[in-house]
Protein backbone atom coordinates (compact mmCIF):
# COMPACT_ATOMS: atom_id res chain seq x y z
CA UNK A 1 0.00 0.00 0.00
CA UNK A 2 1.25 3.22 -1.17
CA UNK A 3 -0.55 6.28 0.84
CA UNK A 4 -0.28 9.54 -0.67
CA UNK A 5 -1.45 12.76 1.23
CA UNK A 6 -3.11 15.57 -0.69
CA UNK A 7 -3.77 19.18 0.47
CA UNK A 8 -7.61 20.51 0.83
CA UNK A 9 -7.61 23.89 -1.10
CA UNK A 10 -6.03 25.37 -3.75
CA UNK A 11 -3.42 22.41 -4.49
CA UNK A 12 -5.90 19.91 -4.52
CA UNK A 13 -6.89 20.85 -7.78
CA UNK A 14 -3.29 20.66 -9.78
CA UNK A 15 -2.56 17.86 -7.69
CA UNK A 16 -5.28 15.37 -8.92
CA UNK A 17 -5.18 16.74 -12.25
CA UNK A 18 -0.97 16.24 -12.47
CA UNK A 19 -1.72 12.48 -10.81
CA UNK A 20 -4.58 11.92 -13.39
CA UNK A 21 -2.22 12.80 -16.43
CA UNK A 22 0.29 10.49 -15.01
CA UNK A 23 -2.04 7.59 -14.90
CA UNK A 24 -3.82 8.01 -11.17
CA UNK A 25 -6.93 8.64 -11.67
CA UNK A 26 -8.81 9.84 -8.29
CA UNK A 27 -12.11 10.82 -9.68
CA UNK A 28 -14.27 9.28 -7.24
CA UNK A 29 -12.49 11.26 -4.53
CA UNK A 30 -14.62 12.59 -1.57
CA UNK A 31 -13.63 15.85 -0.09
CA UNK A 32 -15.40 15.37 3.00
CA UNK A 33 -13.81 11.99 3.42
CA UNK A 34 -10.54 11.45 5.32
CA UNK A 35 -9.38 8.10 4.16
CA UNK A 36 -10.28 7.06 0.80
CA UNK A 37 -8.96 3.66 -0.90
CA UNK A 38 -8.22 3.51 -4.73
CA UNK A 39 -9.07 -0.24 -5.36
CA UNK A 40 -8.94 0.10 -8.93
CA UNK A 41 -6.15 2.43 -9.21
CA UNK A 42 -2.63 1.28 -8.28
CA UNK A 43 1.41 2.30 -8.59
CA UNK A 44 3.37 -0.35 -10.12
CA UNK A 45 0.98 -3.06 -8.64
CA UNK A 46 1.02 -1.48 -5.35
CA UNK A 47 -2.77 0.37 -4.20
CA UNK A 48 -3.08 3.60 -3.22
CA UNK A 49 -4.77 5.21 -0.31
CA UNK A 50 -5.51 8.84 -0.24
CA UNK A 51 -5.58 11.14 2.90
CA UNK A 52 -7.52 14.44 2.39
CA UNK A 53 -5.24 16.84 4.73
CA UNK A 54 -4.70 20.77 5.48
CA UNK A 55 -1.83 22.18 3.38
CA UNK A 56 0.08 23.10 6.49
CA UNK A 57 -0.07 20.04 8.42
CA UNK A 58 0.86 17.70 5.29
CA UNK A 59 4.62 17.83 5.79
CA UNK A 60 4.36 16.36 9.51
CA UNK A 61 2.52 13.87 7.88
CA UNK A 62 5.06 13.19 5.73
CA UNK A 63 8.24 13.49 7.64
CA UNK A 64 5.98 10.76 10.66
CA UNK A 65 5.51 8.15 7.86
CA UNK A 66 1.95 8.57 8.04
CA UNK A 67 1.81 9.43 4.36
CA UNK A 68 4.46 7.84 1.99
CA UNK A 69 4.63 10.98 -0.29
CA UNK A 70 2.22 13.99 -0.44
CA UNK A 71 1.36 17.32 -2.93
CA UNK A 72 2.11 20.43 -0.71
CA UNK A 73 2.71 23.71 -1.48
CA UNK A 74 6.71 24.97 -1.97
CA UNK A 75 5.22 28.16 0.27
CA UNK A 76 4.58 25.31 3.28
CA UNK A 77 8.18 24.06 3.01
CA UNK A 78 9.83 26.97 2.85
CA UNK A 79 8.05 28.04 5.48
CA UNK A 80 8.20 24.84 8.02
CA UNK A 81 11.46 23.06 6.34
CA UNK A 82 10.34 19.93 6.77
CA UNK A 83 12.99 17.32 6.31
CA UNK A 84 11.54 15.08 3.36
CA UNK A 85 12.37 14.31 -0.16
CA UNK A 86 11.40 17.25 -2.65
CA UNK A 87 11.59 15.46 -5.99
CA UNK A 88 9.49 17.50 -7.92
CA UNK A 89 7.71 20.13 -8.52
CA UNK A 90 4.24 20.21 -10.46
CA UNK A 91 3.71 22.76 -13.68
CA UNK A 92 0.21 23.45 -12.83
CA UNK A 93 -1.07 25.69 -9.93
CA UNK A 94 1.52 28.06 -9.65
CA UNK A 95 2.03 31.16 -8.24
CA UNK A 96 4.26 33.71 -6.78
CA UNK A 97 5.34 35.00 -3.28
CA UNK A 98 4.90 39.17 -3.71
CA UNK A 99 5.98 42.46 -1.56
CA UNK A 100 2.66 44.15 -1.55
CA UNK A 101 1.87 47.56 -0.92
CA UNK A 102 -0.78 50.50 -1.23
CA UNK A 103 1.78 52.45 -3.19
CA UNK A 104 3.82 50.94 -6.67
CA UNK A 105 6.83 51.84 -5.26
CA UNK A 106 7.79 50.56 -1.26
CA UNK A 107 7.21 52.83 0.99
CA UNK A 108 9.63 55.32 3.08
CA UNK A 109 10.04 55.12 6.39
CA UNK A 110 12.22 56.92 8.87
CA UNK A 111 12.17 53.70 11.36
CA UNK A 112 12.02 49.78 10.18
CA UNK A 113 8.69 48.90 7.88
CA UNK A 114 6.25 46.13 9.22
CA UNK A 115 5.28 43.58 7.37
CA UNK A 116 2.16 41.20 7.35
CA UNK A 117 2.35 37.32 6.24
CA UNK A 118 1.28 34.19 7.16
CA UNK A 119 5.01 33.07 6.26
CA UNK A 120 7.05 34.90 9.35
CA UNK A 121 10.60 32.79 8.76
CA UNK A 122 10.44 32.51 4.50
CA UNK A 123 9.49 36.16 4.48
CA UNK A 124 11.95 37.44 7.03
CA UNK A 125 14.84 35.51 5.17
CA UNK A 126 13.63 36.51 1.77
CA UNK A 127 13.58 40.32 2.33
CA UNK A 128 16.82 40.18 4.70
CA UNK A 129 18.46 38.94 1.17
CA UNK A 130 17.84 42.40 -0.17
CA UNK A 131 19.01 44.43 2.70
CA UNK A 132 15.50 44.94 3.93
CA UNK A 133 15.61 44.49 7.47
CA UNK A 134 11.80 44.57 8.76
CA UNK A 135 9.33 44.22 11.35
CA UNK A 136 7.52 40.92 10.56
CA UNK A 137 3.52 40.62 11.93
CA UNK A 138 2.44 37.02 11.64
CA UNK A 139 -1.07 36.88 10.51
CA UNK A 140 -2.76 33.85 9.21
CA UNK A 141 -5.83 35.01 6.96
CA UNK A 142 -6.87 37.82 5.47
CA UNK A 143 -2.79 39.02 5.21
CA UNK A 144 -4.00 42.17 2.34
CA UNK A 145 -5.65 44.15 5.84
CA UNK A 146 -2.34 44.38 7.21
CA UNK A 147 -1.42 47.52 4.80
CA UNK A 148 -5.02 48.15 4.24
CA UNK A 149 -5.96 48.83 7.96
CA UNK A 150 -2.82 50.87 8.70
CA UNK A 151 -1.55 47.39 10.90
CA UNK A 152 1.91 47.41 8.79
CA UNK A 153 3.26 49.14 6.06
CA UNK A 154 3.70 46.28 3.76
CA UNK A 155 2.35 42.65 2.86
CA UNK A 156 3.92 39.73 1.96
CA UNK A 157 1.52 37.06 0.14
CA UNK A 158 0.98 34.96 -2.43
CA UNK A 159 -0.11 36.31 -5.49
CA UNK A 160 -2.03 34.39 -8.07
CA UNK A 161 -3.84 36.04 -10.54
CA UNK A 162 -3.60 39.49 -9.13
CA UNK A 163 -7.52 39.93 -8.43
CA UNK A 164 -7.37 40.30 -4.70
CA UNK A 165 -4.81 43.13 -5.09
CA UNK A 166 -6.60 44.61 -7.82
CA UNK A 167 -9.55 44.73 -5.68
CA UNK A 168 -8.66 46.32 -2.98
CA UNK A 169 -5.60 48.55 -5.24
CA UNK A 170 -2.89 47.52 -4.13
CA UNK A 171 0.51 47.17 -5.74
CA UNK A 172 2.52 44.20 -6.34
CA UNK A 173 5.71 46.08 -5.48
CA UNK A 174 8.54 42.82 -5.98
CA UNK A 175 8.17 39.29 -6.74
CA UNK A 176 10.08 37.57 -4.14
CA UNK A 177 9.84 33.80 -4.89
CA UNK A 178 8.12 31.95 -7.26
CA UNK A 179 5.47 29.06 -5.78
CA UNK A 180 4.64 25.50 -7.07
CA UNK A 181 3.12 22.54 -5.98
CA UNK A 182 5.66 19.88 -5.08
CA UNK A 183 5.84 16.43 -4.77
CA UNK A 184 7.42 15.10 -1.38
CA UNK A 185 8.31 11.75 -0.06
CA UNK A 186 9.43 10.64 3.27
CA UNK A 187 12.83 9.52 3.92
CA UNK A 188 12.39 5.66 4.77
CA UNK A 189 9.32 5.39 2.13
CA UNK A 190 11.41 6.69 -0.47
CA UNK A 191 13.87 3.55 0.20
CA UNK A 192 11.33 1.00 0.79
CA UNK A 193 8.91 1.88 -2.21
CA UNK A 194 11.96 3.03 -4.42
CA UNK A 195 10.86 1.84 -7.61
CA UNK A 196 7.52 2.43 -7.64
CA UNK A 197 8.17 5.89 -6.73
CA UNK A 198 10.19 6.13 -8.90
CA UNK A 199 7.61 4.74 -12.18
CA UNK A 200 5.30 7.57 -10.60
CA UNK A 201 7.15 10.29 -10.30
CA UNK A 202 8.68 9.35 -13.82
CA UNK A 203 5.34 9.53 -15.65
CA UNK A 204 4.78 12.97 -13.59
CA UNK A 205 8.20 14.26 -14.68
CA UNK A 206 6.98 13.13 -18.08
CA UNK A 207 3.44 15.05 -18.37
CA UNK A 208 4.68 17.97 -16.24
CA UNK A 209 7.95 18.68 -18.09
CA UNK A 210 6.83 17.73 -21.51
CA UNK A 211 10.18 15.43 -21.07
CA UNK A 212 12.10 18.54 -21.43
CA UNK B 1 4.02 26.37 46.23
CA UNK B 2 2.88 24.61 43.69
CA UNK B 3 6.06 22.37 41.82
CA UNK B 4 5.85 21.57 37.98
CA UNK B 5 6.66 18.21 36.67
CA UNK B 6 7.64 19.73 33.42
CA UNK B 7 10.71 19.46 31.59
CA UNK B 8 12.47 21.74 29.10
CA UNK B 9 12.10 21.47 25.03
CA UNK B 10 13.24 18.54 23.77
CA UNK B 11 14.16 16.39 26.93
CA UNK B 12 12.51 13.62 28.23
CA UNK B 13 12.33 11.60 31.27
CA UNK B 14 12.21 7.79 30.91
CA UNK B 15 9.87 6.34 34.03
CA UNK B 16 9.39 2.70 35.17
CA UNK B 17 8.67 0.50 32.00
CA UNK B 18 10.50 2.64 29.50
CA UNK B 19 13.33 2.71 31.51
CA UNK B 20 13.00 -1.25 32.10
CA UNK B 21 12.86 -1.88 27.99
CA UNK B 22 15.79 0.58 27.82
CA UNK B 23 18.27 -0.98 29.82
CA UNK B 24 17.34 -4.53 28.60
CA UNK B 25 17.69 -3.12 25.10
CA UNK B 26 21.20 -1.99 26.08
CA UNK B 27 21.92 -4.87 27.98
CA UNK B 28 21.30 -6.72 24.74
CA UNK B 29 22.98 -4.78 22.47
CA UNK B 30 26.16 -4.65 24.64
CA UNK B 31 26.22 -8.59 25.13
CA UNK B 32 26.93 -8.55 21.14
CA UNK B 33 29.29 -5.97 21.20
CA UNK B 34 31.22 -7.48 24.33
CA UNK B 35 30.77 -11.02 22.44
CA UNK B 36 32.59 -9.52 19.22
CA UNK B 37 35.65 -8.42 21.09
CA UNK B 38 34.55 -4.58 22.37
CA UNK B 39 35.33 -3.09 25.50
CA UNK B 40 33.04 -0.06 26.78
CA UNK B 41 34.47 3.25 27.03
CA UNK B 42 32.53 5.85 29.79
CA UNK B 43 32.96 9.26 28.50
CA UNK B 44 32.23 12.20 30.61
CA UNK B 45 29.01 14.64 29.89
CA UNK B 46 31.34 18.02 30.27
CA UNK B 47 34.01 18.90 27.82
CA UNK B 48 36.27 21.89 26.84
CA UNK B 49 35.02 23.60 23.52
CA UNK B 50 38.15 24.31 21.91
CA UNK B 51 38.91 21.08 21.03
CA UNK B 52 35.76 20.94 18.86
CA UNK B 53 36.88 24.20 16.88
CA UNK B 54 38.74 21.95 14.32
CA UNK B 55 36.73 19.20 14.25
CA UNK B 56 32.80 20.59 13.74
CA UNK B 57 32.12 23.51 11.72
CA UNK B 58 28.90 24.70 10.79
CA UNK B 59 25.91 23.80 12.26
CA UNK B 60 27.02 20.78 14.22
CA UNK B 61 29.43 23.36 15.66
CA UNK B 62 26.53 25.64 16.35
CA UNK B 63 24.47 22.30 17.90
CA UNK B 64 26.97 22.17 20.70
CA UNK B 65 25.31 23.70 24.34
CA UNK B 66 27.79 25.32 25.68
CA UNK B 67 28.68 27.82 28.56
CA UNK B 68 31.07 29.67 30.99
CA UNK B 69 31.54 27.88 34.45
CA UNK B 70 32.36 29.73 37.64
CA UNK B 71 36.37 28.86 36.77
CA UNK B 72 35.72 30.99 33.44
CA UNK B 73 36.16 27.91 31.36
CA UNK B 74 33.95 27.63 27.89
CA UNK B 75 32.80 24.26 28.18
CA UNK B 76 30.15 22.14 26.10
CA UNK B 77 28.03 19.17 26.92
CA UNK B 78 28.68 15.96 25.22
CA UNK B 79 26.73 16.86 21.47
CA UNK B 80 28.53 13.34 19.74
CA UNK B 81 30.51 10.54 21.48
CA UNK B 82 32.96 10.00 18.27
CA UNK B 83 35.02 12.93 18.17
CA UNK B 84 35.82 13.42 22.06
CA UNK B 85 36.43 9.56 21.91
CA UNK B 86 38.81 10.90 18.83
CA UNK B 87 40.31 13.45 20.79
CA UNK B 88 41.19 11.99 23.61
CA UNK B 89 42.71 8.77 21.96
CA UNK B 90 44.91 10.79 19.37
CA UNK B 91 47.60 12.01 21.54
CA UNK B 92 48.08 8.71 22.42
CA UNK B 93 47.93 6.33 19.23
CA UNK B 94 51.41 5.60 19.55
CA UNK B 95 50.99 3.96 22.86
CA UNK B 96 47.75 1.92 21.67
CA UNK B 97 47.63 -1.49 20.60
CA UNK B 98 45.80 -1.21 17.24
CA UNK B 99 43.18 -2.31 15.87
CA UNK B 100 41.02 -1.04 18.68
CA UNK B 101 37.83 -2.21 19.49
CA UNK B 102 35.51 0.28 21.68
CA UNK B 103 31.62 0.98 22.19
CA UNK B 104 29.71 3.32 24.31
CA UNK B 105 26.59 4.17 25.32
CA UNK B 106 24.79 7.29 26.63
CA UNK B 107 22.56 10.37 25.94
CA UNK B 108 23.57 13.37 24.07
CA UNK B 109 22.54 16.98 23.86
CA UNK B 110 22.17 18.96 21.00
CA UNK B 111 20.27 22.43 20.26
CA UNK B 112 18.44 21.57 17.27
CA UNK B 113 15.33 22.17 16.21
CA UNK B 114 12.31 20.02 16.59
CA UNK B 115 11.22 17.18 14.44
CA UNK B 116 9.02 14.21 14.71
CA UNK B 117 11.46 11.41 16.73
CA UNK B 118 13.87 14.13 16.91
CA UNK B 119 15.04 15.52 20.75
CA UNK B 120 16.88 17.60 22.20
CA UNK B 121 18.49 14.90 24.36
CA UNK B 122 18.86 11.18 23.06
CA UNK B 123 20.11 8.23 23.82
CA UNK B 124 22.96 6.48 21.82
CA UNK B 125 24.72 3.65 21.22
CA UNK B 126 27.49 3.16 19.29
CA UNK B 127 31.02 1.38 18.25
CA UNK B 128 33.88 2.40 16.96
CA UNK B 129 37.08 0.83 15.47
CA UNK B 130 40.52 2.18 15.02
CA UNK B 131 43.68 0.91 12.70
CA UNK B 132 43.57 -2.52 10.77
CA UNK B 133 42.91 -3.11 6.91
CA UNK B 134 40.55 -0.69 6.11
CA UNK B 135 38.18 -2.37 3.87
CA UNK B 136 38.06 -5.34 6.25
CA UNK B 137 37.09 -2.99 8.63
CA UNK B 138 34.70 -1.44 6.74
CA UNK B 139 32.84 -4.78 6.27
CA UNK B 140 33.21 -5.58 9.73
CA UNK B 141 31.60 -2.80 11.14
CA UNK B 142 28.78 -2.96 8.73
CA UNK B 143 28.27 -6.35 10.07
CA UNK B 144 28.03 -5.33 13.32
CA UNK B 145 25.63 -2.73 12.20
CA UNK B 146 23.16 -4.95 11.08
CA UNK B 147 23.71 -7.81 13.99
CA UNK B 148 22.88 -4.90 15.96
CA UNK B 149 20.10 -3.89 13.98
CA UNK B 150 18.49 -7.57 13.81
CA UNK B 151 19.24 -8.25 17.66
CA UNK B 152 17.84 -4.57 18.60
CA UNK B 153 14.05 -6.19 16.15
CA UNK B 154 14.62 -9.44 18.40
CA UNK B 155 11.69 -11.25 16.50
CA UNK B 156 9.43 -8.70 15.39
CA UNK B 157 7.82 -10.05 12.50
CA UNK B 158 9.37 -8.99 9.02
CA UNK B 159 5.62 -8.60 7.57
CA UNK B 160 2.82 -6.71 9.25
CA UNK B 161 -0.65 -6.47 7.72
CA UNK B 162 0.55 -7.87 4.35
CA UNK B 163 3.36 -5.06 4.26
CA UNK B 164 6.85 -5.85 3.92
CA UNK B 165 8.58 -4.32 7.04
CA UNK B 166 12.38 -4.69 5.97
CA UNK B 167 15.19 -2.70 7.56
CA UNK B 168 16.83 -0.85 4.85
CA UNK B 169 20.45 0.19 4.76
CA UNK B 170 21.76 2.82 2.61
CA UNK B 171 25.61 3.10 1.82
CA UNK B 172 27.51 5.90 0.29
CA UNK B 173 30.94 7.01 0.01
CA UNK B 174 32.07 10.42 0.92
CA UNK B 175 32.79 12.75 -2.03
CA UNK B 176 31.43 10.43 -4.41
CA UNK B 177 29.86 12.99 -7.00
CA UNK B 178 32.48 15.94 -6.06
CA UNK B 179 33.49 15.33 -9.40
CA UNK B 180 30.45 14.83 -11.17
CA UNK B 181 29.09 17.76 -9.73
CA UNK B 182 31.77 20.57 -10.42
CA UNK B 183 31.45 19.37 -14.05
CA UNK B 184 28.40 19.57 -13.99
CA UNK B 185 27.33 22.81 -12.17
CA UNK B 186 30.55 24.94 -12.00
CA UNK B 187 32.45 26.16 -9.04
CA UNK B 188 29.39 28.69 -7.84
CA UNK B 189 26.37 26.32 -8.03
CA UNK B 190 27.75 22.88 -7.01
CA UNK B 191 26.64 22.92 -3.04
CA UNK B 192 22.99 24.40 -4.17
CA UNK B 193 23.40 21.43 -7.20
CA UNK B 194 24.29 18.94 -4.05
CA UNK B 195 21.40 19.88 -2.16
CA UNK B 196 19.13 19.49 -4.85
CA UNK B 197 20.63 15.66 -5.31
CA UNK B 198 20.11 14.96 -2.05
CA UNK B 199 16.67 15.99 -1.51
CA UNK B 200 16.04 14.04 -5.16
CA UNK B 201 15.09 16.61 -7.36
CA UNK B 202 14.80 14.96 -10.27
CA UNK B 203 15.02 18.10 -12.71
CA UNK B 204 18.13 19.01 -11.39
CA UNK B 205 19.70 15.70 -11.50
CA UNK B 206 18.13 15.39 -15.02
CA UNK B 207 19.99 18.64 -16.70
CA UNK B 208 22.98 17.82 -14.04
CA UNK B 209 23.61 13.92 -16.06
CA UNK B 210 22.99 12.19 -13.09
CA UNK B 211 19.38 11.35 -13.51
CA UNK B 212 19.77 7.68 -12.72
CA UNK B 213 21.81 9.41 -9.30
CA UNK B 214 18.40 10.03 -8.02
CA UNK B 215 16.25 7.44 -9.97
CA UNK B 216 18.43 4.53 -8.84
CA UNK B 217 21.39 5.59 -6.41
CA UNK B 218 24.02 5.01 -8.84
CA UNK B 219 24.84 5.73 -12.31
CA UNK B 220 25.03 2.83 -15.11
CA UNK B 221 28.66 4.12 -16.53
CA UNK B 222 30.81 4.37 -13.12
CA UNK B 223 33.30 6.52 -15.49
CA UNK B 224 30.85 9.90 -15.23
CA UNK B 225 31.92 10.09 -11.57
CA UNK B 226 35.08 10.27 -12.31
CA UNK B 227 38.20 9.28 -9.68
CA UNK B 228 35.26 8.12 -7.65
CA UNK B 229 34.00 5.45 -10.15
CA UNK B 230 36.29 2.74 -8.31
CA UNK B 231 35.16 3.40 -4.56
CA UNK B 232 31.85 2.82 -6.21
CA UNK B 233 32.00 0.25 -7.93
CA UNK B 234 34.13 -1.59 -4.79
CA UNK B 235 30.90 -0.18 -2.75
CA UNK B 236 28.18 -2.50 -5.17
CA UNK B 237 30.63 -5.15 -4.60
CA UNK B 238 30.45 -4.99 -0.91
CA UNK B 239 26.49 -4.40 -0.94
CA UNK B 240 26.54 -7.89 -3.17
CA UNK B 241 28.56 -9.82 -0.53
CA UNK B 242 26.48 -8.09 2.02
CA UNK B 243 23.44 -8.74 0.62
CA UNK B 244 24.20 -12.43 0.13
CA UNK B 245 25.18 -13.25 4.01
CA UNK B 246 21.82 -11.57 5.01
CA UNK B 247 19.50 -13.10 2.25
CA UNK B 248 17.08 -14.47 5.21
CA UNK B 249 17.42 -11.39 7.45
CA UNK B 250 14.50 -9.44 5.76
CA UNK B 251 17.53 -6.75 5.50
CA UNK B 252 17.39 -4.74 2.36
CA UNK B 253 20.69 -2.97 1.54
CA UNK B 254 21.53 0.01 -1.48
CA UNK B 255 23.53 1.91 -2.55
CA UNK B 256 22.67 5.84 -2.95
CA UNK B 257 25.09 8.28 -3.54
CA UNK B 258 22.40 10.59 -3.67
CA UNK B 259 22.07 10.01 0.29
CA UNK B 260 24.77 11.98 1.62
CA UNK B 261 25.21 14.73 -1.43
CA UNK B 262 24.21 17.30 0.16
CA UNK B 263 27.70 18.51 2.15
CA UNK B 264 29.77 17.59 -0.79
CA UNK B 265 31.50 20.84 -1.99
CA UNK B 266 30.31 23.55 -0.09
CA UNK B 267 32.67 25.57 1.26
CA UNK B 268 31.23 26.61 4.59
CA UNK B 269 30.68 23.06 5.46
CA UNK B 270 33.76 21.57 6.84
CA UNK B 271 34.55 18.09 8.76
CA UNK B 272 32.17 18.16 11.06
CA UNK B 273 28.61 19.21 9.76
CA UNK B 274 25.98 18.67 7.06
CA UNK B 275 24.24 15.22 6.82
CA UNK B 276 27.69 14.01 5.65
CA UNK B 277 29.12 14.89 8.87
CA UNK B 278 32.63 14.16 9.74
CA UNK B 279 32.72 10.91 7.32
CA UNK B 280 35.13 11.20 4.71
CA UNK B 281 34.93 7.35 2.90
CA UNK B 282 32.34 4.33 3.38
CA UNK B 283 29.02 6.18 5.19
CA UNK B 284 25.67 4.30 5.50
CA UNK B 285 22.57 4.91 7.37
CA UNK B 286 19.61 2.28 8.62
CA UNK B 287 15.90 3.26 7.82
CA UNK B 288 12.27 1.13 8.92
CA UNK B 289 8.96 1.72 7.58
CA UNK B 290 7.01 4.95 9.12
CA UNK B 291 10.31 6.66 10.84
CA UNK B 292 11.10 9.93 10.77
CA UNK B 293 14.90 9.63 11.36
CA UNK B 294 17.54 7.33 10.65
CA UNK B 295 18.00 4.60 13.03
CA UNK B 296 21.62 4.64 12.90
CA UNK B 297 24.53 5.98 11.01
CA UNK B 298 27.96 5.37 10.37
CA UNK B 299 31.20 5.68 8.70
CA UNK B 300 35.13 6.02 7.82
CA UNK B 301 36.41 9.38 9.33
CA UNK B 302 40.38 9.05 9.34
CA UNK B 303 39.98 13.14 8.54
CA UNK B 304 39.00 13.28 11.95
CA UNK B 305 42.24 11.73 13.03
CA UNK B 306 44.30 13.91 10.78
CA UNK B 307 42.58 17.41 11.78
CA UNK B 308 44.31 15.94 14.79
CA UNK B 309 47.37 15.48 14.03
CA UNK B 310 47.00 11.81 14.08
CA UNK B 311 47.32 8.97 11.82
CA UNK B 312 44.76 6.17 12.27
CA UNK B 313 41.93 4.90 10.25
CA UNK B 314 38.79 4.89 11.89
CA UNK B 315 35.07 3.73 11.10
CA UNK B 316 32.14 3.84 13.42
CA UNK B 317 28.77 4.05 13.92
CA UNK B 318 25.74 5.30 16.14
CA UNK B 319 22.58 3.80 16.79
CA UNK B 320 19.56 6.14 18.53
CA UNK B 321 18.27 4.01 21.54
CA UNK B 322 15.34 6.51 21.91
CA UNK B 323 14.10 5.38 18.01
CA UNK B 324 15.07 1.63 17.74
CA UNK B 325 12.50 1.74 21.08
CA UNK B 326 9.98 3.70 19.38
CA UNK B 327 9.07 1.75 16.73
CA UNK B 328 8.63 -1.60 19.46
CA UNK B 329 11.34 -3.42 17.71
CA UNK B 330 13.06 -4.03 20.53
CA UNK B 331 9.49 -5.56 22.44
CA UNK B 332 8.92 -8.65 20.56
CA UNK B 333 12.09 -10.50 23.10
CA UNK B 334 10.97 -9.35 26.22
Amino acid sequence: MITIGLPKGRNLGPARAALAAAGLNLDGLDSSRLRQRFPDQSVLGTPVEVLLLKDWDLPLYVEHGIVDCAIVGSDVLEETQPDVFRPLQLKGGRSRLSLIAETPELPKRSGQLRAATRYPTWAARLLAARNLHVEVIHLTSSIELGPLLDLTDVAVDIVQTGGTLRAHDLHEVEVLAAVAPTFVVNRASFHAHRRRLSGLLGALEETETGGE
Amino acid sequence: MKISAGLPTGVSAALFDSARRRRRLEARLSALLEERGFAEVLLPILDYFEPYRPLLTGRRLEQLYRFVDRDGQLLVLRGDFTPMLARLLAPHLDELELPLRLYYRGDVVRHQPLRPGRMREYSQLGAELLGGDEAEADEQMLTLFFDLLLEARGEAPAVVDGEEHALRVVLGVAGALDEALLAAAGEHEASDLALRIASRDRIAARRAGLAEVVERGYPTDLSVLGGTGEAVFELLALRDRLSSAYRDAAVEIEVDLAEFAAAALDPRIGVGSGPRGYYDGLMFAAYAPGTALALGVGGRYDKVFRSLSGDCSAVGFSLGLDLLLELGVAEARS
